[in-house]
Protein backbone atom coordinates (compact mmCIF):
# COMPACT_ATOMS: atom_id res chain seq x y z
CA UNK A 1 0.00 0.00 0.00
CA UNK A 2 0.97 3.15 -1.08
CA UNK A 3 2.27 5.53 1.98
CA UNK A 4 -0.26 8.85 2.18
CA UNK A 5 1.39 11.90 1.06
CA UNK A 6 -0.29 15.68 2.51
CA UNK A 7 -1.04 16.24 -1.65
CA UNK A 8 -3.11 12.93 -2.36
CA UNK A 9 -5.45 13.20 0.65
CA UNK A 10 -8.39 14.75 -1.22
CA UNK A 11 -7.94 17.69 -0.21
CA UNK A 12 -6.35 19.53 -3.24
CA UNK A 13 -9.23 21.96 -4.73
CA UNK A 14 -11.34 22.43 -1.55
CA UNK A 15 -11.52 25.11 0.84
CA UNK A 16 -10.61 25.80 4.01
CA UNK A 17 -11.42 28.03 6.44
CA UNK A 18 -8.51 28.85 9.49
CA UNK A 19 -9.46 31.30 12.19
CA UNK A 20 -6.46 32.75 14.07
CA UNK A 21 -3.87 31.93 11.32
CA UNK A 22 -1.31 34.48 11.66
CA UNK A 23 0.75 32.40 14.32
CA UNK A 24 1.51 29.39 16.13
CA UNK A 25 -0.22 26.73 15.62
CA UNK A 26 -3.28 28.77 13.19
CA UNK A 27 -0.04 29.11 11.05
CA UNK A 28 1.37 25.96 10.52
CA UNK A 29 -2.26 24.81 9.93
CA UNK A 30 -2.48 27.27 6.98
CA UNK A 31 0.48 26.61 5.94
CA UNK A 32 0.04 22.79 5.73
CA UNK A 33 -3.55 22.55 4.49
CA UNK A 34 -2.45 25.01 1.90
CA UNK A 35 0.38 22.66 1.27
CA UNK A 36 -2.39 19.87 0.96
CA UNK A 37 -3.34 21.67 -1.98
CA UNK A 38 -6.13 23.72 -0.44
CA UNK A 39 -7.58 26.99 -0.50
CA UNK A 40 -7.21 28.78 2.83
CA UNK A 41 -8.58 31.55 4.16
CA UNK A 42 -7.80 32.28 7.93
CA UNK A 43 -8.31 35.56 10.22
CA UNK A 44 -6.22 36.97 12.22
CA UNK A 45 -6.44 39.17 15.66
CA UNK A 46 -4.37 42.33 15.16
CA UNK A 47 -0.52 40.99 13.56
CA UNK A 48 -1.48 41.80 10.00
CA UNK A 49 2.78 41.70 9.48
CA UNK A 50 2.69 38.44 10.53
CA UNK A 51 -0.70 37.51 8.35
CA UNK A 52 0.68 39.28 5.33
CA UNK A 53 3.95 36.66 5.79
CA UNK A 54 1.93 33.87 6.03
CA UNK A 55 -0.03 35.02 2.74
CA UNK A 56 3.08 35.49 1.03
CA UNK A 57 4.49 32.57 1.64
CA UNK A 58 1.67 30.15 0.04
CA UNK A 59 1.25 29.32 -3.23
CA UNK A 60 0.27 31.68 -5.74
CA UNK A 61 -3.52 33.16 -4.67
CA UNK A 62 -3.83 30.00 -2.41
CA UNK A 63 -3.81 31.82 0.83
CA UNK A 64 -5.78 34.83 1.44
CA UNK A 65 -6.72 36.57 5.28
CA UNK A 66 -8.48 39.25 6.96
CA UNK A 67 -8.80 40.53 10.12
CA UNK A 68 -11.81 39.49 11.95
CA UNK A 69 -12.81 39.43 15.83
CA UNK A 70 -14.31 36.04 15.98
CA UNK A 71 -15.98 37.23 19.07
CA UNK A 72 -18.60 39.00 17.15
CA UNK A 73 -20.98 36.94 15.25
CA UNK A 74 -21.84 39.52 12.17
CA UNK A 75 -18.06 40.00 11.58
CA UNK A 76 -17.93 35.92 11.68
CA UNK A 77 -20.59 35.67 8.82
CA UNK A 78 -19.15 38.66 6.62
CA UNK A 79 -16.29 36.86 6.38
CA UNK A 80 -17.59 33.26 5.60
CA UNK A 81 -19.76 35.37 2.71
CA UNK A 82 -16.58 37.17 1.41
CA UNK A 83 -14.73 33.63 1.20
CA UNK A 84 -17.66 31.67 -0.49
CA UNK A 85 -18.41 34.84 -2.93
CA UNK A 86 -14.72 34.16 -3.98
CA UNK A 87 -14.27 30.32 -3.28
CA UNK A 88 -18.14 29.46 -3.93
CA UNK A 89 -17.36 26.67 -0.99
CA UNK A 90 -15.89 25.72 2.50
CA UNK A 91 -15.08 22.05 2.71
CA UNK A 92 -13.31 22.26 5.96
CA UNK A 93 -13.66 24.94 9.11
CA UNK A 94 -10.44 24.92 12.03
CA UNK A 95 -11.92 26.62 14.46
CA UNK A 96 -8.37 27.54 16.18
CA UNK A 97 -8.33 31.17 17.97
CA UNK A 98 -7.96 31.14 20.72
CA UNK A 99 -6.21 33.09 23.92
CA UNK A 100 -4.69 32.53 27.01
CA UNK A 101 -5.30 34.86 30.38
CA UNK A 102 -3.54 32.17 32.91
CA UNK A 103 -4.09 32.90 36.81
CA UNK A 104 -5.02 31.33 40.11
CA UNK A 105 -8.27 31.70 40.61
CA UNK A 106 -8.34 34.54 43.46
CA UNK A 107 -6.28 36.72 40.37
CA UNK A 108 -8.67 36.05 37.89
CA UNK A 109 -10.30 39.58 36.73
CA UNK A 110 -13.89 39.63 35.39
CA UNK A 111 -11.85 40.58 32.28
CA UNK A 112 -9.52 37.31 32.25
CA UNK A 113 -13.08 35.07 32.18
CA UNK A 114 -14.94 37.03 29.63
CA UNK A 115 -12.04 37.40 26.82
CA UNK A 116 -11.61 33.82 27.04
CA UNK A 117 -14.79 32.09 27.56
CA UNK A 118 -15.76 34.65 24.44
CA UNK A 119 -12.83 34.35 21.92
CA UNK A 120 -12.10 30.42 22.56
CA UNK A 121 -15.87 29.38 22.66
CA UNK A 122 -18.08 31.90 21.65
CA UNK A 123 -15.53 32.47 18.75
CA UNK A 124 -15.89 28.87 17.88
CA UNK A 125 -20.07 28.86 17.75
CA UNK A 126 -19.98 32.22 15.60
CA UNK A 127 -17.55 31.02 12.76
CA UNK A 128 -19.30 27.52 12.90
CA UNK A 129 -22.74 28.61 12.87
CA UNK A 130 -21.90 31.18 9.90
CA UNK A 131 -19.86 27.77 8.01
CA UNK A 132 -22.28 25.04 8.78
CA UNK A 133 -25.47 26.23 6.63
CA UNK A 134 -23.27 26.35 3.43
CA UNK A 135 -22.07 22.45 4.65
CA UNK A 136 -25.36 21.33 5.30
CA UNK A 137 -26.53 22.11 2.13
CA UNK A 138 -23.75 20.91 0.52
CA UNK A 139 -23.89 17.99 2.37
CA UNK A 140 -20.37 17.42 3.40
CA UNK A 141 -17.89 19.27 5.41
CA UNK A 142 -15.38 18.89 8.14
CA UNK A 143 -15.57 20.85 11.37
CA UNK A 144 -12.48 20.87 13.36
CA UNK A 145 -11.89 22.52 16.42
CA UNK A 146 -8.17 23.03 18.23
CA UNK A 147 -9.17 22.36 22.01
CA UNK A 148 -6.21 21.46 24.77
CA UNK A 149 -4.88 18.80 26.76
CA UNK A 150 -6.29 21.41 29.53
CA UNK A 151 -10.11 20.70 28.68
CA UNK A 152 -9.65 17.04 30.19
CA UNK A 153 -6.35 17.61 32.90
CA UNK A 154 -6.15 19.62 35.10
CA UNK A 155 -3.65 22.71 35.78
CA UNK A 156 -2.71 25.27 37.86
CA UNK A 157 -4.00 28.96 36.68
CA UNK A 158 -5.86 27.33 33.91
CA UNK A 159 -9.25 27.33 35.21
CA UNK A 160 -10.72 30.06 32.62
CA UNK A 161 -8.66 28.24 29.84
CA UNK A 162 -9.39 25.10 30.90
CA UNK A 163 -13.28 25.52 31.25
CA UNK A 164 -13.18 27.16 27.92
CA UNK A 165 -11.41 24.03 26.18
CA UNK A 166 -13.31 21.57 28.09
CA UNK A 167 -16.13 23.51 26.63
CA UNK A 168 -15.07 23.11 22.87
CA UNK A 169 -14.22 19.45 23.52
CA UNK A 170 -17.97 18.93 24.47
CA UNK A 171 -19.17 21.40 21.64
CA UNK A 172 -17.54 18.62 19.49
CA UNK A 173 -19.33 15.93 20.74
CA UNK A 174 -22.70 17.49 20.05
CA UNK A 175 -22.12 19.01 17.15
CA UNK A 176 -21.00 15.88 15.38
CA UNK A 177 -24.32 14.18 17.00
CA UNK A 178 -26.59 17.07 15.14
CA UNK A 179 -24.32 16.81 11.45
CA UNK A 180 -23.58 13.42 11.35
CA UNK A 181 -26.89 12.71 9.48
CA UNK A 182 -25.61 15.53 6.75
CA UNK A 183 -22.91 13.76 6.19
CA UNK A 184 -20.43 16.07 7.78
CA UNK A 185 -17.87 15.35 10.60
CA UNK A 186 -17.11 17.18 13.28
CA UNK A 187 -13.59 16.25 15.68
CA UNK A 188 -11.34 18.24 17.92
CA UNK A 189 -7.04 18.04 18.33
CA UNK A 190 -6.12 18.80 21.83
CA UNK A 191 -2.55 19.81 22.00
CA UNK A 192 -0.56 19.68 24.70
CA UNK A 193 2.38 21.89 25.11
CA UNK A 194 3.70 23.65 21.54
CA UNK A 195 6.41 25.44 21.26
CA UNK A 196 4.44 28.74 20.35
CA UNK A 197 4.00 32.30 21.73
CA UNK A 198 0.65 31.21 23.75
CA UNK A 199 2.77 28.50 25.41
CA UNK A 200 6.11 30.66 26.33
CA UNK A 201 5.33 31.76 29.84
CA UNK A 202 4.31 27.73 30.98
CA UNK A 203 6.97 26.56 28.96
CA UNK A 204 9.50 29.30 30.44
CA UNK A 205 8.29 29.06 34.41
CA UNK A 206 10.07 25.63 35.13
CA UNK A 207 10.46 23.81 31.76
CA UNK A 208 12.20 21.14 33.72
CA UNK A 209 9.18 20.23 35.66
CA UNK A 210 6.77 20.68 33.13
CA UNK A 211 8.69 18.33 30.42
CA UNK A 212 8.67 16.10 33.03
CA UNK A 213 5.07 15.72 32.63
CA UNK A 214 5.28 14.73 29.37
CA UNK A 215 5.84 11.07 28.74
CA UNK A 216 8.21 12.28 25.69
CA UNK A 217 10.06 14.42 27.80
CA UNK A 218 9.49 17.23 25.09
CA UNK A 219 7.20 20.23 24.16
CA UNK A 220 5.58 19.80 20.78
CA UNK A 221 5.86 21.53 17.66
CA UNK A 222 3.46 23.35 15.90
CA UNK A 223 3.67 21.13 12.66
CA UNK A 224 2.74 18.24 14.70
CA UNK A 225 -0.58 19.38 15.42
CA UNK A 226 -0.92 20.74 11.87
CA UNK A 227 -0.21 17.24 10.76
CA UNK A 228 -3.33 15.61 13.14
CA UNK A 229 -5.32 18.27 11.93
CA UNK A 230 -4.72 17.78 8.11
CA UNK A 231 -5.53 13.51 8.51
CA UNK A 232 -8.87 14.83 10.34
CA UNK A 233 -9.65 16.57 7.13
CA UNK A 234 -8.45 14.04 4.91
CA UNK A 235 -10.21 11.41 3.24
CA UNK A 236 -8.67 9.23 5.49
CA UNK A 237 -10.49 10.10 8.22
CA UNK A 238 -13.74 10.21 6.82
CA UNK A 239 -15.23 7.55 9.03
CA UNK A 240 -14.14 9.61 12.26
CA UNK A 241 -16.29 11.57 14.18
CA UNK A 242 -17.10 13.07 17.63
CA UNK A 243 -13.01 12.31 18.12
CA UNK A 244 -10.76 14.14 20.07
CA UNK A 245 -7.00 13.25 18.94
CA UNK A 246 -5.25 14.16 21.41
CA UNK A 247 -1.06 15.25 20.41
CA UNK A 248 0.53 15.74 23.52
CA UNK A 249 3.77 13.48 23.54
CA UNK A 250 1.51 11.63 26.00
CA UNK A 251 0.79 14.41 28.71
CA UNK A 252 -2.46 13.24 29.40
CA UNK A 253 -1.21 9.69 30.86
CA UNK A 254 0.88 11.28 33.60
CA UNK B 1 -48.33 41.34 9.56
CA UNK B 2 -51.13 41.36 7.16
CA UNK B 3 -51.39 38.21 5.00
CA UNK B 4 -54.15 39.97 3.44
CA UNK B 5 -51.46 42.05 1.64
CA UNK B 6 -49.93 39.18 0.08
CA UNK B 7 -51.86 37.49 -2.67
CA UNK B 8 -52.26 34.48 -3.41
CA UNK B 9 -51.17 34.69 -7.09
CA UNK B 10 -47.65 36.45 -5.39
CA UNK B 11 -47.69 32.95 -3.61
CA UNK B 12 -48.60 30.54 -6.21
CA UNK B 13 -45.54 32.02 -8.34
CA UNK B 14 -42.95 31.63 -5.87
CA UNK B 15 -44.21 28.23 -5.19
CA UNK B 16 -42.45 26.14 -7.79
CA UNK B 17 -39.35 27.47 -6.55
CA UNK B 18 -40.05 27.00 -2.84
CA UNK B 19 -41.52 23.67 -3.22
CA UNK B 20 -38.00 22.25 -5.55
CA UNK B 21 -36.01 24.12 -2.38
CA UNK B 22 -37.92 22.75 0.49
CA UNK B 23 -37.86 19.00 -1.62
CA UNK B 24 -33.66 19.45 -1.94
CA UNK B 25 -33.68 20.33 1.24
CA UNK B 26 -35.80 17.14 3.21
CA UNK B 27 -34.63 15.10 0.17
CA UNK B 28 -37.93 14.17 -1.43
CA UNK B 29 -39.66 14.38 -4.94
CA UNK B 30 -40.83 17.58 -5.56
CA UNK B 31 -44.21 17.04 -6.49
CA UNK B 32 -44.78 15.49 -2.95
CA UNK B 33 -44.26 19.23 -1.98
CA UNK B 34 -47.96 20.65 -1.81
CA UNK B 35 -48.29 24.62 -0.56
CA UNK B 36 -50.22 22.97 2.25
CA UNK B 37 -47.66 20.47 3.59
CA UNK B 38 -46.47 20.81 7.06
CA UNK B 39 -42.90 20.29 6.67
CA UNK B 40 -42.24 18.48 10.05
CA UNK B 41 -45.64 16.29 9.93
CA UNK B 42 -46.52 16.12 6.06
CA UNK B 43 -42.27 15.77 4.65
CA UNK B 44 -40.54 14.45 7.56
CA UNK B 45 -38.11 17.71 8.25
CA UNK B 46 -36.30 18.01 11.12
CA UNK B 47 -34.73 21.13 12.62
CA UNK B 48 -31.58 21.33 10.66
CA UNK B 49 -33.61 21.01 7.59
CA UNK B 50 -34.92 24.31 8.47
CA UNK B 51 -31.75 25.99 8.78
CA UNK B 52 -30.87 24.20 4.94
CA UNK B 53 -34.20 25.80 4.01
CA UNK B 54 -33.72 29.04 5.37
CA UNK B 55 -30.03 29.21 3.92
CA UNK B 56 -30.99 28.07 0.47
CA UNK B 57 -34.37 30.00 0.37
CA UNK B 58 -31.73 32.87 1.15
CA UNK B 59 -29.56 32.46 -1.70
CA UNK B 60 -32.01 31.84 -4.16
CA UNK B 61 -34.32 35.27 -3.58
CA UNK B 62 -31.20 37.39 -2.24
CA UNK B 63 -32.94 37.96 1.03
CA UNK B 64 -31.71 38.14 4.62
CA UNK B 65 -33.64 35.72 6.88
CA UNK B 66 -32.76 36.36 10.30
CA UNK B 67 -32.54 33.18 12.85
CA UNK B 68 -36.12 33.31 14.48
CA UNK B 69 -37.85 35.83 11.57
CA UNK B 70 -41.07 33.90 11.47
CA UNK B 71 -42.30 33.91 15.32
CA UNK B 72 -40.67 37.40 15.56
CA UNK B 73 -43.15 38.87 12.95
CA UNK B 74 -45.67 36.68 14.40
CA UNK B 75 -45.71 37.86 17.76
CA UNK B 76 -45.62 41.44 16.28
CA UNK B 77 -45.88 44.26 18.73
CA UNK B 78 -46.78 42.13 21.45
CA UNK B 79 -43.87 41.81 23.90
CA UNK B 80 -41.92 38.75 24.75
CA UNK B 81 -43.80 38.72 28.41
CA UNK B 82 -47.26 39.10 26.50
CA UNK B 83 -46.57 36.22 23.92
CA UNK B 84 -45.43 33.18 25.94
CA UNK B 85 -45.02 32.49 29.79
CA UNK B 86 -42.77 29.58 30.55
CA UNK B 87 -42.31 28.32 27.01
CA UNK B 88 -45.77 28.15 26.33
CA UNK B 89 -47.93 30.04 23.94
CA UNK B 90 -50.05 32.77 25.81
CA UNK B 91 -54.02 32.87 24.54
CA UNK B 92 -53.06 36.37 23.04
CA UNK B 93 -49.85 35.26 21.26
CA UNK B 94 -52.37 32.32 19.66
CA UNK B 95 -54.70 34.32 18.61
CA UNK B 96 -51.93 36.37 16.66
CA UNK B 97 -50.26 33.31 15.41
CA UNK B 98 -53.52 32.15 14.09
CA UNK B 99 -54.06 35.15 11.96
CA UNK B 100 -50.32 35.06 11.10
CA UNK B 101 -50.41 31.24 10.41
CA UNK B 102 -53.87 31.83 7.94
CA UNK B 103 -52.99 29.18 5.66
CA UNK B 104 -52.54 26.79 8.92
CA UNK B 105 -56.09 24.65 9.28
CA UNK B 106 -57.34 25.88 12.87
CA UNK B 107 -57.06 22.46 14.18
CA UNK B 108 -53.82 21.79 13.54
CA UNK B 109 -53.35 25.05 16.54
CA UNK B 110 -53.13 22.07 19.54
CA UNK B 111 -52.89 23.51 23.28
CA UNK B 112 -51.51 24.38 25.08
CA UNK B 113 -49.37 25.83 22.46
CA UNK B 114 -45.28 25.59 23.19
CA UNK B 115 -43.17 28.10 21.76
CA UNK B 116 -40.38 24.88 20.47
CA UNK B 117 -44.06 23.62 18.64
CA UNK B 118 -44.23 26.45 16.78
CA UNK B 119 -42.41 25.25 13.76
CA UNK B 120 -44.33 21.97 13.50
CA UNK B 121 -47.18 24.08 12.01
CA UNK B 122 -45.43 25.75 9.45
CA UNK B 123 -46.38 24.75 6.06
CA UNK B 124 -44.80 25.70 2.52
CA UNK B 125 -46.57 28.61 1.76
CA UNK B 126 -45.62 29.72 5.48
CA UNK B 127 -42.11 30.02 3.93
CA UNK B 128 -43.48 31.52 0.46
CA UNK B 129 -44.88 34.27 2.66
CA UNK B 130 -42.06 34.88 4.70
CA UNK B 131 -39.90 35.24 1.13
CA UNK B 132 -42.37 37.86 -0.10
CA UNK B 133 -42.33 39.80 3.32
CA UNK B 134 -38.57 39.51 3.16
CA UNK B 135 -38.69 41.27 -0.37
CA UNK B 136 -40.77 43.67 0.59
CA UNK B 137 -38.63 44.87 3.73
CA UNK B 138 -35.54 44.38 1.00
CA UNK B 139 -37.08 46.70 -1.53
CA UNK B 140 -38.51 49.04 0.77
CA UNK B 141 -34.81 49.66 2.35
CA UNK B 142 -33.22 49.91 -1.42
CA UNK B 143 -35.83 52.24 -2.46
CA UNK B 144 -34.68 56.28 -1.35
CA UNK B 145 -37.24 58.03 0.40
CA UNK B 146 -38.05 61.35 -0.74
CA UNK B 147 -36.74 64.55 1.14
Amino acid sequence: MKAPTLTDAGLAGRVALVTGGSRGIGRAIVETLAAAGMTVAFTYRENSAAASEVVAAGPPSAIFADAVDVRDSQSCAAFVEKVVERTERIDLLVNNAGVIRDNTLGLLQDDDLKVVLDTNVAGAFNMTRAVVPYMISARQGKVITITSVSGEKGGRGQTNYAASKGALNSFTCSLAVELAPRGITVNAVAPGVIETELSRAVREQAPEQVQSRILLRRFGQPEEVAYAVWFLASKYADYITGEILHVDGGFKME
Amino acid sequence: MNDINISKNEILALFPKVAETVADAVGCETEKVKLESSLIEDLGAESIDFVDIVFRLQRLFKVKIPHGKIVEQARGSLSEAEFEKAGVVSEAGVTRLRTFLSEVPPERFKLPLKVADIPRLFTVETFCKLVIRQQRATAATATPQAA
